[in-house]
């Protein structure tokens, strides 16, 4: 529920005034039903967010705080064409993508020869040993760029804090995005699960109009800020903004959310991402 | 059977006015009962025959009507807490008859144990029905000092709460937006202040509460479950007097008199909370410029016209105020408001002896305000509802074995679900979801028909219309994307979207076994056309009202209750049992995760199924004595089913509640002290937990090399966990400390929660690195609390 964040900020004003205790509790659950999740992304930027992870659920006190990972699958993306109303998928075009680093972190697959294109359909497809199969398509958008970016500073104030302003330019067709925050000097930025803040919107409230971003949390003078703004399908959106309700559970005004998934044979994601860049120094020039 | 139901209505109000017959054998007197003191009009008093065989009762505006056989010399008119007044019809006037009881606090010699018709549990044929006077509900023990009429009602058998931090309640396994809540006959659409710890309605300016839970008559309806009646006081129209209240968080203020002595009075009643005065030294100097607070007015005129008409005014303005600065972003402010606004007039005139009429026209809106100011732009964002209404209700005491109450209501519904506008940076915000304008009608017809000694009846009919009109335009939305098809339909105003007319029977009986003893029973069909939009178990300020559309069709619920009633040692111990079984159609669940905010195509966050709710309500009350209260125990089974969610497979409701138990006890030690006790028990909540997880949102530290990720949590069955059970004890003390003829001043001491019971408020999980383990913490709100409330009246 969108508003369930202000129902939490509401909350904790309340508590300000009221008691609340809390105690740790023992619940005993019934064994849930083992599931193969997925979170498959590619783009055409940058090969460090081009990867499928292949893991299982856990029951839920299950003494383990780490990907339960899937070893040993055939994971492959086959790159497709659009002929009029339909999406080609040529078995030529299929990349293999390999459990390379399986040592130190079991269940990633990665592919050196796999590059993304914008505006090009995707083919997933998984093959696990025991026989099941993990299925799913996607879409890489056109990337739209930040038009404009500017910050300024909170005057008076010793560790002076930034606050920036950027808008990109919306399209009248119906366009979702995914925008990813990283503070800080890093060389890459190794999964997306790096970032620092995450923000999804779709189009329902401003179209075809520049798209406004403020944020409300400030940084602090100097830092480096990298900005990842990606332009995702309206599934693929469907998807991320109900990840945002469902791992944010919890509290006394949360309703249980499941994620829409939009692969076939898992819980889970394959993302096309429609990658635009940019990184900023917040300090006076 | 939803063809046609005003013809049908029609026709059986014709037949129910063939119902009166000569009656030369008797005389008809009828008039008003009220308190000597300060004029106010007792509502429920019986007036009847000194050998108690033929009587009536006072109806919401203090009017009677009885006919007697034409030889009866006397009539005794009686009163809780008031003492008993006979009156000589010898040489009397019979029609508008003025009669005034003393109240028996004012008549200190004279000990009088006698008050209403004690054996009205067994005779009349009301079922499932409560009234608690405003008095009683200010002796109860409270939490934070604050008498609350929400809270009060839960200790009643089959009505539960919705949790401490609620006022929301469950009535026979309906939702919180099942109960039509009155005040004044006008409805509340919100009725809590501070996200639902306390109620809108100010304890000094209550006269009554009365609940309906089952069996109701024709003359109520409009929503599934339950009617919660609340009456304001009219004010005194004898004497100017001023009362109040200190408590830990709020006071509250009353000013009433006479506008002209005798003939007309004015109330106005005002509450504030200072818990944002209060605070303001203990806040850190970040969070400096936040504050909550709410406050509410109620205002009431009452005229006497002339013996037959009498006018009332009243209105209610209340707000809750939320002032929020950002401690990292001084810029960002944020104002949360939102309150009820409501106006009624009401016009009493008794035509004759036998006919007495009310008419009423109210207003009322409910709105939400939410300013956003942030550096480089703001926005504003308004919904709500507003209602205007017109209401006439007849009572027709045709013959002395037939009440007839007719009447209709009209109400144009006004939705305001969203208006957003504002800017950010350089772009403008100007958007809108769009309104939406419904009529809802309804005629009714009832009989009150005491067919001999031992039977009698309450039947009637409801017809009840609902129609969506425009202006308005219909978007099309596809199901799977949430996107707009691009299809639209536009509605010309006053063009009919959706029509529903529905007939609503209702049926009450009872037979007395003897003079103890009775059995009754009810059947009840209701249809509701006005949702509450939330995904959380109660109800929050942002939730808004839906109406009935194409798509979403009216809700509906049956009721069947049977119940044997029994009085003892001399009607001082009223007892009941009664078993009800309640179907539920068309009833509304919205997705899991469903955006319900600024949400064109809410319709397409919800699922529809049915419930059903029954169980079995025991009851034991005592009405006079020094000791005095009742037990209450329920069980009951209440399910939902939703071909969406849980497989299709039916689930307990969130507040289903198999065993409940409330007591209450009041004992007067002696003439200054008074001290109630309460004991609360209920079958834990049942709720939704996940029963697994796993990581998602995988990254990589490339500094440390370490894994970066989130557990999202699954679940499996719906509402398959039961939360610890919910159970406390309270007690209070009322210390009368000075009554004299100008001032009287009270202390109330309570003590919330006296063995520190740690209640469930919310279960939440926290992965625990050492041990690598998910952990489970459940919170609870509200530990032993002591309160004190100062009163004063002069």
């Amino acid at each position: 529920m969108r508003n369930k964040g202000l129902y939490l900020v509401l909350f904790s004003l309340l508590s300000l005034v009221f008691v609340a205790c809390e105690k740790e509790i023992k619940i005993d659950l019934p064994a849930s039903k083992e599931e193969l999740v997925v979170e498959a992304s590619i783009n055409q930027l940058s090969i460090n967010f081009n990867y499928v992870i292949l893991s299982t659920t856990l029951d839920y006190f299950n003494p383990s705080l780490s990907l339960s990972a899937v070893r040993g699958a055939e994971v492959y993306i086959t790159e497709g064409n659009v002929v009029g109303s339909d999406t080609v998928f040529n078995i030529n075009d299929r990349v293999q993508f390999f459990d390379y680093v399986d040592t130190i972190f079991p269940g990633i697959y990665l592919s050196a020869d796999f590059r993304g294109q914008e505006e090009k359909p995707y083919k997933l497809e998984v093959f696990l040993k025991d026989g099941r199969t993990i299925t799913g398509t996607t879409f890489i958008p056109k990337a739209k760029p930040i038009d404009s970016l500017h910050f300024w500073f909170e005057p008076n104030k010793v560790d002076t804090n930034v606050f920036f302003y950027m808008h990109w330019l919306d399209g009248p067709e119906q366009d979702n995005y995914r925008l990813t925050l990283r503070k800080g000097y890093i060389p890459i930025l190794t999964g997306w699960g790096y970032g620092s803040r995450f923000y999804t919107f779709d189009d329902s409230q401003i179209n075809n109009q520049p798209r406004p971003f403020l944020n409300f949390s400030p940084y602090k003078y100097n830092d480096t800020l990298h900005i990842y703004l990606a332009t995702i399908g309206r599934k693929e959106y469907l998807f991320w903004d109900s990840f945002r309700g469902a791992a944010n559970n919890g509290g006394p005004f949360a309703t249980p959310v499941e994620v829409k998934s939009n692969v076939e044979g898992a819980i889970g994601s394959f993302t096309g991402y429609g990658l635009y860049q940019r990184s900023v120094i917040f300090r006076q020039e | 059977m939803h063809q046609n139901p005003f013809r049908i209505l029609i026709f059986f109000i014709f037949c129910l006015f063939l119902v009166q017959a000569a009656d030369g054998q008797n005389i008809t007197i009828s008039g008003y009962v009220k308190d000597s003191t300060n004029g106010e009009t007792l509502i429920g008093a019986t007036v009847k025959n000194k050998e108690s065989t033929i009587g009536t009762v006072t109806n919401a505006y203090g009017y009677f009507s009885l006919s007697l056989p034409s030889n009866t010399t006397q009539i005794m008119v009686s009163y809780i807490g008031y003492v008993t007044k006979t009156i000589n019809l010898k040489g009397a006037k019979l029609s508008g008859i003025q009669i005034a009881l003393l109240p028996q606090n004012k008549e200190v010699k004279e000990v009088v144990i006698n008050s209403e018709r004690l054996d009205k549990n067994v005779r009349s044929t009301e079922m499932s029905r409560i009234e608690i006077s405003g008095e009683k509900l200010k002796s109860l023990p409270v939490i934070f000092g604050e008498p609350d009429v929400l809270k009060a009602i839960t200790l009643m058998p089959g009505i539960k709460s919705g949790g401490e931090a609620s006022t929301g309640f469950y009535v026979r396994g309906g939702g919180p937006d099942q109960n039509l809540i009155l005040m004044d006959e006008a409805v509340v659409y919100n009725p809590s202040h501070l996200f639902g710890f306390l109620s809108v309605f100010n304890s000094d300016a209550v006269k009554g509460i009365e609940v309906i839970k089952g069996g109701m008559p024709a003359n109520y309806g409009g929503r599934l479950s339950s009617i919660l009646n609340v009456s304001m006081r009219e004010g005194n129209n004898q004497n100017f007097k001023y009362s109040g209240g200190i408590g830990l968080i709020s006071s509250r203020l009353t000013a009433e008199g006479p506008i002209q002595k005798g003939k007309s009075s004015f109330l106005i009643s005002g509450r504030r909370t200072y818990i944002d005065v209060l605070a303001k030294p203990f806040i850190p100097a970040d969070l400096a410029g936040n504050s909550y607070y709410f406050y509410d007015l109620n205002l009431k005129l009452n005229f006497i016209l002339g013996e037959k008409d009498r006018l009332f005014v009243s209105g209610y303005f209340g707000r809750d105020i939320l002032d929020f600065k950002s401690p990292t972003n001084r810029a960002v402010n944020f104002n949360l408001g939102w309150g009820n606004s409501t106006a009624t007039v009401r016009w009493n005139h008794v035509f004759n002896q036998k006919l007495f009429s009310n008419t009423s026209v109210m207003f009322n809106r409910y709105e939400l305000f939410n300013d956003f100011k942030f550096g480089a732009g703001g926005f504003s964002v308004r919904s709500g509802l507003v209602d205007w209404s017109l209401k006439s209700d007849f009572t027709w005491f045709a013959h002395p074995k037939h009440m007839v109450k007719y009447g209709f209501n009209y109400t144009f519904h006004t939705f305001t679900p969203g208006i957003a506008a504002g800017n950010i940076g350089t772009v403008v915000i100007n958007e809108s979801i769009n309104k939406q304008y419904a009529h809802e009608y309804a005629l009714y017809a009832l009989d009150e028909y005491n067919i001999n000694h031992r039977w009698s009846l309450n039947y009637g009919l409801r017809a009840v219309a609902f129609q969506l009109v425009g202006p308005y335009t219909q978007q099309e939305f596809d199901n799977n994307t949430g996107l707009p098809s691009g299809n639209t339909k536009e509605y010309k105003s006053g063009e009919t979207i959706a029509f529903y007319p529905r007939l609503e029977p209702r049926f009450n009986f009872n037979y007395l076994i003897n003079e103890v003893s009775s059995i009754k029973g009810s059947y009840t069909q209701t249809y509701q056309f006005l949702h509450l939009a939330t995904t959380s178990g109660a109800q929050f300020p942002l939730d808004l009202w839906v109406p009935s559309s194409r798509l979403v069709k009216p809700q509906m619920a049956r009721q069947y209750a049977l119940g044997y009633f029994r009085n003892l040692k001399q009607n001082t111990y009223e007892t009941s049992a009664e078993i009800y079984y309640k179907p539920m159609r068309n009833q509304i669940e919205f997705k899991p995760g469903a955006n319900l905010f600024f949400n064109q195509n809410l319709e397409n966050e919800m699922v529809f199924g049915e419930g059903l709710s029954y169980g079995l309500e025991l009851f034991l009350r005592k009405k006079t004595g020094r000791l005095n209260g009742w037990v209450g125990y329920t069980w009951s089974r209440t399910t939902r089913q939703f071909d969406e969610l849980n497989n299709g497979k039916p689930y307990f409701y969130r507040y289903d509640r198999t065993h409940d138990i409330s007591l209450l006890l009041s004992y007067q030690i002696n003439d200054k002290w008074n001290a109630n006790f309460v004991f609360v028990y209920g079958t834990g909540n049942a709720t939704t937990l996940p029963d697994s997880r796993y990581a998602y949102r995988f990254g990589i530290d490339p500094q440390t090399g370490e894994p970066q990720f989130v557990f999202v949590d699954r679940y499996s069955d719906v509402n398959s966990y039961r939360l610890p059970a919910y159970h406390r004890a309270d007690i209070s003390f009322t210390y009368l400390a000075k009554q004299t003829k100008k001032f009287e001043s009270s202390w109330n001491f309570s003590i919330y929660n006296v063995y520190n019971r740690a209640n469930p408020y919310f279960i939440y999980f926290l992965p625990d690195i050492e041990t690598q383990t998910v952990k489970a913490y459940m919170v609870y709100l509200f530990p032993i609390l002591p309160s004190v409330q100062w009163n004063f009246k002069f």
